[in-house]
């Protein structure tokens, strides 16, 4: 059996941490391919039911990548978005998939090693926690 | 408004696990402005019952909801067109449209997803606080527009008692001294004197005292 | 393709030569409203950028950088563009010029060649194009997305003229086309013409040119690159094998006392040398073995060093300091023979490679200084054009100005700045055209796309038919998955009508088959699978609304920078996630709705952060051009770091300079000063910012709108505490020595030991850059003591001498007049300790071999910059900038904008974008006006469709949009329900992902579309 390769989504703010990503792409810096980025205007725009509907439809681990402190291009977005992500893990744990598999974290645009870095350790992360409880029922039944 | 809060995962997980079909009702009026059970909540506990279940093994279906106001007959009247697909209904509205939705849907069993709190106001984004506990014979005219009956924590008429420091009440320093705050405006309008006026004993009868209170509008009722 | 009116009149610019600073000179005054007439003598336009494979530092593909440019320019309603064609004459005076125009002939008809390339394929050796290595093309197409999109014939190639006219479908070939020349008026010229290759094979001890395994670093960006002669495959010349050992040799042509070399350094080679050892690296890891050759390593570039440093520390490059005596192959051996002495030995070693790439530099060529003669330009010993000391863009013409190669040699980002400073100049000469009710933006001058956008077609109520575009972007995509597997798989997917593979989408040639299949196949939706939608989303946006689509019915799955260039390790698990992406970006485009944006008056005011010299120029400029300018000032004076300053490293008087730059600051109606001035606050858009400060001793409060903002805060001069500085009076820094040599002539002429340590405070681990102006300091007060007293005994400790250009010039007089210059390594730092008025300097002399002391009556430290750290911390939080981890200003792009900030409507000028010298900050300051002329030319501020949109019935008018929107933005209004201007909106969607109804949506980002990305995204899991 081969070995669990998780699929992460990334939820990234266009002016961060997309720019970030985007970077790490210029830079050649290869991270593992588990991640898969959705661009949003803002880190405050990702809704809780974004990232419910993605454990739902099988993402085995999530982070919302917003600016670093005080860099939000909106001013805040990056703290509500934080706030948002801290309320959706206790609605995780309450659900059984564990609010260990939702992040929230923080880039500047010019980080691509740091967005690499994440990739890698949240990667890691995943790999040991191991496949959505939800999706792995599923696809048990 | 009503206020309300989501009732934990697990008890809301107790009341639906004997069905298969849930009607997940949301209101559109108090509970959306307190962010209990408006459309967002309802597409919220939708996707998270779903997936509680499937780890479970169960593939519940929910149908998800949200009346304009869930305590008039009228907007309950349409989830006639979606209740026989449903094994069960749960309302996210507070507990008068809970009761609305039983009432006219007999068959079927109803459960609350929230816990219907207290009548407050917004004191400011995300938070609310309890105001106003219906007593059905207001005092507001004479405690200076704050109410010592839902804000005092002993429901004083004539206080303050002895716990209040420093302006808060003793059962936390976080709650203001409801008593202190009537005094303080009385000063600020500069009716001291009413300060000293004894507040009768209310007579409870038409509160809760006097069993479930009803309105009849001789000119509106049909 | 000509406009006969626009030839008639004076009103309008000149360009001659259309590489990339011709380009972005056009660009610029295009987009500030003026009309140009760009020209070329090539057939067709780029210029040197469009040969190499990738740039440095980023180690980008050029092309795809580069063709947004391109086809930006090509759309441009102002500029015309000739190709083959020169300037042969200009009579007149600035602002009334008549210029002769002479173009060449095509033998093409450009008006029936449908580049259908028949002519290509019927001769199949023309396509390429390799300087040096192919010679065969009698109709070349110089690179595939050449522009205009037509071919031209070398007829005197040809060999049978009459087959070439004939196999021509369309008969566009014309075999008697002849020369034809013009005379047109301009108020202004711009010199673009880059400059020429220095050619090896006029020195015989490399054997280039003899041996086909000697190349010159241009030809090895062409067998790298995926569009060259071998595909991009690395082989040698010789026998067709990949090399495993190559050498690169520095100064091929430059800083040279060879035969036919220059003398002065052409400042570029040494970073694309360690480019294209990295991206050798890169690509082969430890199959192939680099070696760089080089004297002096010279990457003084906003982060260059920091890329040098990774060069060899990440990628293992192996430099040998030494500059080779011969390369030549012994009779009967495979591989070629280096010799060379290492500096710091006395032996003559050999060495045997499999290649050998000379990093050639630049010259200008004979017919450049014939052109310059015609014009009048005065040219410099070297052949460049002159320009004065503080006048960074003008030649000895008035009117006429140089950006880019012909003035200095230079990379793509300091050509990028001198031509938005010559576009800035040339600006003031003309008056801006206004726009004659077109109602693109940008208008375009091909036939067909000269007309107004075509109306939009309704799309509503039909079935998504989707069209899927994947580039190969060469070998960025293509060469780590399999596009046309992709484009199968797309194919199948439900509502995609058709799934294509193309080379680059973003090619003038790709964008018109988009719109062939838009109009053919009646497409409502499309998918282009390439690079970033950040940079290429408005070019397909305005490439699909062309082909009368709603610009918003357009979604870009970034299978390049964030796929295949992050992937290109694993390319099994990289094609999964590109299927992954594609899946998600048709799912979302299907929800896709038609937008319409919204439009804001333009404040044309300007707010100018720091009164320097960078900033008191870029205040006047546009001042001059009648603009409303503040210029606020931190300290209760202007003049910055250059009222430190006495003299420049060429001699001029950089005190008068100042003073009357801050005469005309003062004095200038147009321009209001304020000193004492501390930026507090700051809100709003491009078009309508407002910022607040506290001004004065009384810290009054005061608010400025205004449309567009240039910071020129500036750096700081280094002080380090090292060697005995601030504790000894004989310690100085090179900046208190240009001071004291100017004041205390005396005092200096007296001083028999003279020590100067470079790079005091830079190029170390906490300030790991170059700061790029300490070597000519060094040399300049070298040069002025040895003046003074030519008996003083001048030596300079350093570690790589940055005397890049023409100040090399001024480094070799140096060494004839006797100052010497030693090496220290890192790990043997010069010692110094007091002796009395003297200090006592110990330091190991590397060729000698030996510790010397010296007992110097004055020891100089060269100290370089550093960033105003707690000024741009400050500012980069009110403005929301990003900085570099060393704290200078971050540039948007730091190849093709380099003037620009990442946020819209910013611009920086100056040290506080890098270190740099009094010209190159007066060069980026005009740079930052002629940029921020291309905002301020606008009416009106298009603030895009990406808004807020509420659902009257599902409101509950709750307030929690109204207490979340960090801009106040909504309301509730007298209907009851919340409303949101779409004009203030600023499309962040916190309101909407926060309204507990779901009655807001916020376009472009709709939950439906965000929703059926995450579906694509993650099909195959709920399979």
């Amino acid at each position: 059996m081969k070995p669990f390769e998780p699929v992460i989504v990334a939820f990234c703010c266009h002016y961060c941490a997309y720019t970030a990503a985007d970077m790490a792409g210029s830079q050649r810096r290869c991270y593992p391919p588990n991640v898969r980025i959705v661009r949003v205007p803002c880190s405050g725009k990702v809704d809780t039911i974004h990232i419910l509907k993605a454990f739902e439809k099988g993402a085995d681990g999530i982070y919302v990548a917003g600016c670093l402190d005080g860099d939000c291009h909106f001013k805040n977005g990056n703290i509500r978005a934080s706030r948002r992500v801290a309320s959706v893990k206790g609605l995780l744990d309450e659900i059984g998939i564990g609010g260990e598999r939702l992040e929230m974290v923080k880039i500047s645009a010019g980080m691509g090693d740091r967005f690499a870095d994440i990739a890698e350790q949240m990667t890691e992360k995943i790999r040991k926690l191991g496949p959505n409880p939800i999706h792995a029922a599923r696809t048990a039944a | 408004m009503i206020t309300a809060e989501r009732k934990p995962l697990e008890e809301i997980i107790a009341y639906v696990r004997p069905f298969d079909r849930i009607l997940l009702v949301g209101c559109n009026e108090c509970v959306t402005v307190c962010a209990a059970g408006g459309r967002k909540e309802v597409g919220i506990l939708s996707s998270a019952l779903q997936m509680a279940f499937l780890k479970q093994g169960k593939n519940l279906q929910v149908k998800e909801h949200t009346l304009e106001r869930q305590c008039d007959p009228e907007y309950v009247e349409e989830l006639s067109s979606m209740i026989d697909g449903a094994d069960a209904v749960l309302s996210m509205a507070c507990g008068c449209g809970v009761q609305e939705v039983a009432r006219r849907y007999r068959d079927k069993p109803v459960f609350p997803a929230v816990n219907t709190t207290f009548m407050g106001a917004s004191e400011r984004q995300g938070v609310w606080a309890e105001r106003c506990q219906g007593c059905g014979d207001c005092l507001l005219g004479i405690t200076g527009g704050i109410c010592p009956i839902a804000r005092c924590s002993k429901q004083l008429l004539n206080g303050p008692c002895g716990g209040s420091t420093h302006g808060k009440c003793e059962i936390s320093p976080d709650v203001d001294c409801a008593w202190q705050l009537i005094w303080d405006r009385l000063k600020a309008l500069g009716l001291e004197n009413r300060y000293e006026e004894i507040i009768p004993a209310k007579d409870w009868r038409t509160g809760r005292g006097g069993g479930p209170r009803k309105i009849i509008r001789e000119d509106l009722a049909e | 393709m000509e406009t006969i009116e626009r030839f008639q009149t004076r009103n309008k610019v000149l360009v001659v030569g259309g590489g990339v600073g011709g380009i972005r000179t056009a660009l610029d005054l295009a987009e500030a409203g003026r009309d140009v007439v760009l020209i070329d003598a090539a057939n067709a336009i780029g210029g040197l950028m469009t040969h190499l494979d990738r740039t440095f530092p980023t180690n980008n593909c050029d092309l795809c950088t580069i063709s947004p440019n391109m086809s930006e320019e090509n759309r441009s309603r102002h500029i015309d563009l000739m190709t083959l064609t020169r300037i042969i004459g200009l009579e007149g005076a600035a602002g009334d010029f008549t210029a002769t125009l002479s173009t060449a002939p095509r033998y093409i008809d450009l008006t029936r060649c449908t580049a259908c390339g028949e002519c290509r394929r019927r001769f199949p050796e023309c396509v390429d194009f390799s300087p040096g290595l192919d010679h065969r093309a009698p109709t070349c197409m110089r690179y595939p997305q050449a522009t205009p999109q037509a071919f031209s014939i070398d007829l005197a190639r040809c060999k049978d003229k009459q087959a070439l006219a004939a196999c021509c479908p369309a008969g566009a070939i014309v075999l008697d086309d002849a020369e034809s020349r013009r005379q047109m008026r301009f108020g202004a010229v711009v010199m673009a013409t880059g400059a020429g290759i220095f050619d090896p094979s006029a020195l015989d001890n490399f054997n280039y040119g003899k041996d086909p395994d000697v190349v010159t670093s241009l030809e090895y960006e062409r067998i790298l690159s995926a569009s060259g002669p071998t595909g991009g495959r690395l082989v040698r010349g010789s026998d067709g094998k990949v090399p495993e050992k190559i050498a690169w040799i520095q100064c091929v042509g430059s800083r040279g006392l060879q035969k036919g070399a220059a003398p002065y350094c052409s400042s570029v080679c040494c970073m694309f040398a360690l480019k294209e050892a990295i991206v050798t690296k890169e690509r082969f890891a430890d199959q192939i073995d680099t070696t760089v050759f080089f004297m002096d390593m010279r990457t003084f570039g906003k982060d260059y060093e920091q890329y040098y440093q990774r060069s060899r520390d990440e990628y293992g490059l192996r430099f040998v300091r030494s500059r080779p005596h011969s390369v030549m192959r012994r009779p009967g051996e495979d591989r070629l023979t280096v010799t060379f002495a290492p500096y710091d030995q006395s032996v003559v070693k050999e060495e045997g490679f499999d290649m050998v790439v000379l990093a050639t530099g630049f010259a200008v060529s004979e017919e450049m200084r014939k052109t310059a003669e015609a014009l009048g330009i005065e040219l410099n010993e070297h052949g460049f054009a002159k320009t004065p000391g503080f006048n960074p863009v003008a030649t000895s013409r008035q009117g006429v100005y140089v950006c880019g190669m012909f003035e200095s040699p230079k990379d793509i980002p300091e050509t990028m700045i001198q031509a938005s400073a010559a576009a800035c100049r040339a600006a003031a000469l003309v008056a801006p055209v206004p726009a004659k009710g077109v109602e693109a933006p940008e208008g375009e001058m091909a036939e067909d796309e000269l007309e107004p956008f075509p109306p939009e077609r309704d799309v509503t109520g039909e079935d998504p038919k989707v069209g899927v575009f994947i580039c190969e972007c060469g070998e960025n995509i293509g060469g780590v998955v399999n596009v046309q597997a992709l484009a199968k798989d797309a194919g199948s997917l439900p509502g995609v009508e058709t799934a294509e593979v193309l080379g680059y989408s973003c090619s003038r040639e790709g964008m018109k088959k988009i719109q062939e299949r838009i109009r053919e196949l009646q497409l409502n939706r499309v998918v282009i699978g390439g690079c970033s939608p950040r940079t290429h989303e408005l070019q397909f946006q305005d490439t699909i609304r062309r082909a009368g689509l709603n610009k918003y019915l357009v979604e870009i799955a970034n299978l390049r920078d964030q796929d295949t260039w992050v992937h290109l390790d694993r390319p099994a698990e990289a094609a999964a996630n590109a299927r992954a992406l594609i899946q998600a970006a048709v799912s979302a485009v299907k929800t896709a709705r038609p937008l319409t944006e919204h439009l804001l008056p333009m404040n044309q005011d300007v707010l100018v952060v720091g009164g320097g010299v960078a900033g008191m120029t870029a205040a006047l400029r546009l001042a001059d051009q009648g603009y409303q300018v503040f210029l606020a000032e931190r300290r209760s004076m202007l003049g910055g770091i250059a009222n430190l300053v006495r003299k420049t490293l060429e001699g001029d008087d950089v005190q008068a300079f100042v003073r009357d730059l801050i005469d005309r600051t003062l004095a200038h109606e147009n321009l209001q000063v304020i000193t004492s001035a501390f930026i507090v606050d700051h809100s709003g858009m491009p078009g309508m910012f407002k910022t607040g400060m506290q001004v004065g001793p009384q810290m009054f409060y005061r608010q400025i709108n205004h449309g567009v903002t240039i910071m020129a805060t500036g750096a700081l001069p280094n002080r380090p505490s090292a060697y005995l500085l601030g504790e000894h009076d004989a310690v100085m820094t090179q900046l208190e020595a240009d001071a004291l040599i100017e004041e205390d002539s005396d005092r200096v002429a007296a001083w028999e030991n003279v020590v100067m340590i470079q790079c005091v405070g830079s190029r170390i681990p906490e300030n790991p850059n170059c700061s790029r102006i300490c070597c000519q300091a060094a040399v300049k007060n070298a040069l002025r003591i040895k003046e003074l007293n030519s008996e003083a005994r001048v030596i300079v400790l350093y570690r790589d001498m940055r005397t890049y250009g023409f100040q090399e010039d001024y480094y070799r007089k140096a060494r004839e007049k006797g100052v010497i210059f030693a090496r220290y390594e890192t790990d043997a730092l010069p010692q110094t300790e007091a002796a009395g008025d003297r200090v006592l300097v110990t330091f190991t002399d590397p060729i000698l071999g030996r510790t010397l002391s010296v007992e110097a009556d004055a020891l100089m430290l060269s100290t370089g910059f550093v960033s105003d750290d707690e000024s741009t911390e400050d500012l980069a939080a009110i403005f929301k900038l990003p900085r570099t981890s060393d704290g200078y200003f971050l540039e948007d792009h730091i190849k093709l904008r380099p003037v620009d900030l990442p946020a819209p409507g910013f611009f920086v000028a100056g040290t506080a974008h890098a270190p740099k010298s009094i010209k190159e900050s007066l060069s980026q300051a005009e740079a930052a006006a002629g940029r921020a002329l291309t905002l301020l030319a606008r009416e009106s501020i298009n603030l895009g469709a990406a808004v807020a949109r509420v659902d009257d019935s599902k409101c509950a008018a709750c307030l929690i949009c109204v207490r979340v929107c960090p801009y106040g933005v909504p309301f509730i209004n007298a209907d009851g329900y919340s409303e949101i201007d779409p004009a203030k909106c600023h499309g962040c969607g916190t309101c909407a992902s926060e309204c507990p109804a779901k009655a807001i949506d916020l376009m472009c980002f709709e939950d439906d579309q965000i929703l059926a990305k995450l579906n694509g995204l993650l099909e195959r899991m709920v399979a």
